[in-house]
């Protein structure tokens, strides 16, 4: 059964028809041909689909296209704005956050929405909020020390 | 020499921006509008005659394009050993093992197909046990390969026996690891596509994409001209795409060219887990003679390797940790007996130290049981027999450089070693352990070479295009390597964009595995700037008039150095030489082949390495007798890298490793069931450390300038990861008195084995 759905996706209002089972990750890539949002456990289990709706961090593996209907859905690509890269970008590459890359956009939007509500986290509440999110690169070390230092940025 | 600009330097990676972003296309991403997707349908029994297979039924399902079995698969393929076929047409060897393969238009199609193969079986006696397959009698796994063991890489140096003699104690003790995963975030994919004119290109996430177009036209009959293959950014490789994982890709090829349509394939997280190879089961036993004095007389160690149903990486697996474990300390006396042992299981390969990790494991933590044993500090038993610079080791290698003690010092130092060990607080325990990897490798029997290529153009506006043999498999390798081109040219690293990955624009190299691509592929980078800076240099000498070797270039100005005015920019130059009558470009390539050699066939003595990469690790960690659970304090470890490239890069490699190998160490297993069918292959299930599992990791780069390598560098990557469990279970035992020698060292484990004490007690 398909149905058809409105999604504002990093601004854009998009009209789609969709299957009801399909879920948003499968239509932000297949059909939108967005590729930043990346698939590594298509179950809950890794966090690199991470999208924001309605500036929520949620696992887009695990939430249908029809259930994205009339919200504000923010991908990876949506982050930096009039080509510059976000603070959370910047850090992630100024601090070594980065390797193979796969988990990265999962891994910031998780940030993204997680500095939002906490500005000024402690160490720990970092390595928490990133719990959910999967890397097999780097051992977080790197990561947890981007985002602290993308809060001390974004505060200033 | 003069101060460096790049190199040594904290350079972002080239490739974080389009990482960041979600611009970076990785295999994964690839797809076309008329794309079809594969699927391998597998057996459900451990080791069965086929009988029939029927796919006429699955066939007529709609959205299904074409279905393929054996027959139309003909190839035979291995790494060592050819012992593989990409579908099976007379038997399946483990649960798992492909029969068929499916190209639908959809994943419901494909499903559908694959559950309406029928395929009748006649199940045959298996083995699941390596030590019960080496018995006489034992079901046979491939026709003519007596007690299942399909190699047996030996060494045999000096007298081990006269060894044993002349100790004071000899210990023997064995010692289990087991089978871990690589878990590559990106999952194992390809897409074939063949155009009208008979070409095949093949997307295909790879540490080694010139090596597969080799191996691809060999199998096919075709030419290599009419074989591209792609890989892209490629999401982690551990060394589980070090090698073509032909099922699915000889199935890709086929079913696109008998549709027309390009053919993807793309392991699901399940299949992933089990079929995309992972680190072997290793049963080591141990003998060592020490003296009283603390030095080590011998070693003998014996290594079962449980291959699994077919060959992959395994011989070589059972080698290199035999090689490795004769390379650490001075004794002279050392025999090792592997045997690679067929299984009806899934089949492991190559994996980060590629069996190091394991035989190492084995080593290191019996050389801390017999401390214990003795009463002797295990910091100081390893500094007494470490080899040192200028060292020819018990294998052969030649050490042009070693900071296998300054490591050790290191990490005690940063650990608090002689004063926590002096001061011992009750449940906390220290551990300490040291190792090697090589640089590249050649290993009898093989292939004589060990090279990387690479191609540099300089460009009108002074830009350099530049195409190295090396796949960045997410190590930061292209930032390294772009780092040392920009040092040797005198280009800023922005100027310079270093592509890999293209079988038709970059030069063939051995691949990226074995922590070659920094030391052999900069080495190739380093001849080839070093190539083209002449050109510049003649050119620009021309045009002011003086002799090139007056002449520099930095910050992509050629200069007089006695007159540093006196200048052109690098543009000025390229134009200059390029635009005039009998012009030239600038561009060089080159090919590097390291100088190692190939081991003696019968003893396995040789300089098998450019280079040796020694480390430390020292943890800390805290036992909570209650529960069993252990928290990691600290981790120190320390790397002796030759030259750091790259810092920041380097670090972040040997933080991933002790990720890895605090895994290894305490959580990660694969479970098979007593078919061999895996248990836990869902994220949540193996057990991986998190963010908030993993511990604060304390680095050290050691730099001891090897004299062969680009600025004295030597590969990082897999020796980040040895020595972790190795360090973390002598802590254990430590803080809790007991040495629980087989891997990984869980909670339950613990808190059981501490049950056990007590009752006994
Ligand atoms: S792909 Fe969605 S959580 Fe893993
Ligand atoms: S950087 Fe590779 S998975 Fe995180």
């Amino acid at each position: 059964m398909k149905k058809k759905i409105k999604l504002t996706v990093n601004d854009e209002l998009h009209e789609l028809e969709v299957e009801n089972r399909r879920t948003l990750l499968e239509v932000i890539r297949e059909d939108l041909h967005l590729l930043g949002t990346k698939k590594i456990c298509d179950m809950g289990e890794c966090g690199s689909c991470t999208v924001l709706m309605d500036g929520v961090a949620v696992n887009s593996c695990l939430v249908l296209a029809v259930e994205a209907e009339g919200k504000k859905i923010e991908t990876i690509e949506g982050v930096a704005q009039g080509g510059k890269l976000h603070p959370i970008q910047e850090e992630f590459v100024a601090k070594g956050g980065v390797q193979c890359g796969y988990c990265s956009p999962g891994m910031i939007m998780t940030a993204k929405a997680f500095l939002e509500k906490n500005p000024n986290p402690n160490e720990e509440e970092a390595k928490t909020a990133i719990a959910g999110n999967f890397c097999r690169c780097t051992g977080y070390v790197r990561i947890v020390e981007a985002i602290l230092s993308a809060a001390d940025r974004m505060r200033e | 020499m003069r101060d460096l600009d790049f190199v040594g330097k904290n350079v972002p990676r080239v490739d974080a921006e389009v990482k960041v972003t979600g611009d970076a296309i990785f295999s994964a991403d690839v797809t076309f509008p008329n794309m079809l997707l594969g699927r391998l349908v597998r057996s459900p029994l451990p080791h069965a005659k086929i009988l029939n297979i029927d796919t006429s039924v699955a066939e007529r399902v709609t959205g299904v394009k074409a279905i393929i079995t054996g027959e139309e698969t003909p190839f035979v393929f291995g790494v060592s050993h050819m012992d593989q076929t990409p579908l099976q047409t007379e038997k399946v060897r483990y649960v798992g093992d492909p029969v068929a393969a499916v190209a639908a238009v959809d994943s419901d199609a494909l499903l559908e197909a694959m559950e309406l193969i029928k395929v009748d079986y006649e199940p045959l006696p298996a083995v699941f046990d390596p030590e019960e397959a080496m018995k006489e009698g034992a079901p046979i796994i491939h026709e003519g390969i007596e007690r299942n063991i399909a190699a047996n890489p030996r060494y045999d140096l000096g007298d081990v026996d006269k060894a044993f003699k002349e100790a004071d104690h000899v210990f023997e003790d064995r010692l289990e690891t087991q089978r871990v995963a690589h878990v590559c975030p990106e999952p194992h994919n390809c897409v074939a596509v063949w155009d009208h004119d008979g070409k095949l290109t093949f997307y295909y996430c790879s540490q080694m994409p010139s090596v597969t177009r080799v191996q691809l036209a060999k199998a096919l009959g075709m030419p290599e001209s009419k074989i591209r293959v792609i890989t892209n950014h490629v999401g982690g490789g551990f060394g589980s795409r070090a090698t073509s994982k032909f099922p699915m890709d000889f199935a890709a090829i086929v079913l696109a060219r008998k549709t027309g349509r390009p053919v993807k394939i793309e392991y699901a997280r399940d299949e992933e887990f089990i079929f995309s190879t992972f680190r072997h089961k290793f049963i080591m036993t141990v003998k060592t003679g020490i003296k009283n004095d603390g030095t080590i007389t011998g070693r003998h160690i014996t290594n079962i390797c449980d291959n699994g149903a077919y060959c992959d990486y395994g011989p070589v697996v059972t080698n290199v940790g035999g090689a490795m474990q004769g390379t650490l300390y001075r004794f002279m006396n050392y025999r090792y007996d592997g045997y690679t042992v067929y299984t009806n299981l899934p089949y492991g390969g190559a994996m980060r130290g590629i069996g190091n990790p394991q035989v190492h494991y084995a080593g290191e933590t019996q050389l801390n049981m017999i401390a214990e044993r003795l009463g002797m500090d295990p910091l100081e038993i390893r500094i007494k027999n470490a080899v040192r610079t200028g060292d020819e080791t018990a294998t052969g290698a030649i050490l042009k450089s070693c900071g296998l003690v300054e490591c050790l010092e290191e990490v005690a130092k940063e650990i608090g070693w002689k004063e926590k060990r002096a001061h011992p607080v009750p449940n906390r325990g220290l551990g300490i352990a040291c190792g090697v990897h090589f640089t590249g490798i050649r290993l009898s029997p093989g292939i004589d070479a060990d090279f990387a290529g690479a191609t540099l153009i300089v460009n009108d506006d002074g830009s350099v295009n530049l195409a190295t043999s090396c796949v960045d498999i997410g190590s930061g390798s292209s930032t390294a390597l772009t780092q040392i081109a920009a040092e040797v040219l005198g280009i800023e690293v922005e100027k310079i964009n270093t592509i890999f990955g293209d079988t038709e624009t970059c030069p063939m190299g051995w691949g990226s595995r074995a922590s070659r691509n920094t030391a052999i592929g900069g080495m190739a980078i380093q001849k080839a700037a070093e190539d083209a800076r002449n050109q510049i240099l003649e050119a620009a000498g021309e045009k002011l008039e003086v002799h090139p070797d007056d002449l520099d270039i930095r910050n992509s100005t050629v200069f007089v150095k006695a007159a540093p005015s006196k200048c052109l920019s690098v543009s000025d130059v390229v134009r200059f030489n390029r635009y005039r009558k009998d012009g030239q470009a600038v561009m060089a390539k080159s090919h590097w082949d390291a100088p190692s050699q190939l081991a003696d066939p019968v003893t396995g003595r040789g300089n098998f390495s450019m280079a040796f990469s020694y480390g430390a690790k020292a943890i800390e960690v805290k036992v909570d007798p209650g529960t069993g659970q252990i928290q990691i304090l600290d981790v120190v470890a320390s790397q002796d890298l030759g030259k750091a490239i790259n810092p920041l890069g380097a670090m972040g490699q040997i933080e991933g490793g002790v990720h890895m190998g605090l895994g290894f160490a305490m959580s990660e297993d694969m479970v098979l069931d007593d078919e061999g069918r895996m248990k836990n292959n869902y994220l949540l299930d193996y057990r991986m450390l998190t963010s908030l599992d993993m511990p604060p990791v304390s680095t050290i780069l050691v730099e001891t300038n090897d004299p062969v390598g680009p600025f004295g560098a030597k590969g990082v990557g897999e020796m980040a990861t040895i020595g972790t469990a190795d360090a973390f279970v002598s802590a254990v035992q430590k803080a809790t008195g007991l040495f629980l020698t087989d891997l990984p060292v869980t909670p339950e484990k613990v808190l059981l084995a501490l049950k056990k004490k007590e009752s006994k007690s």
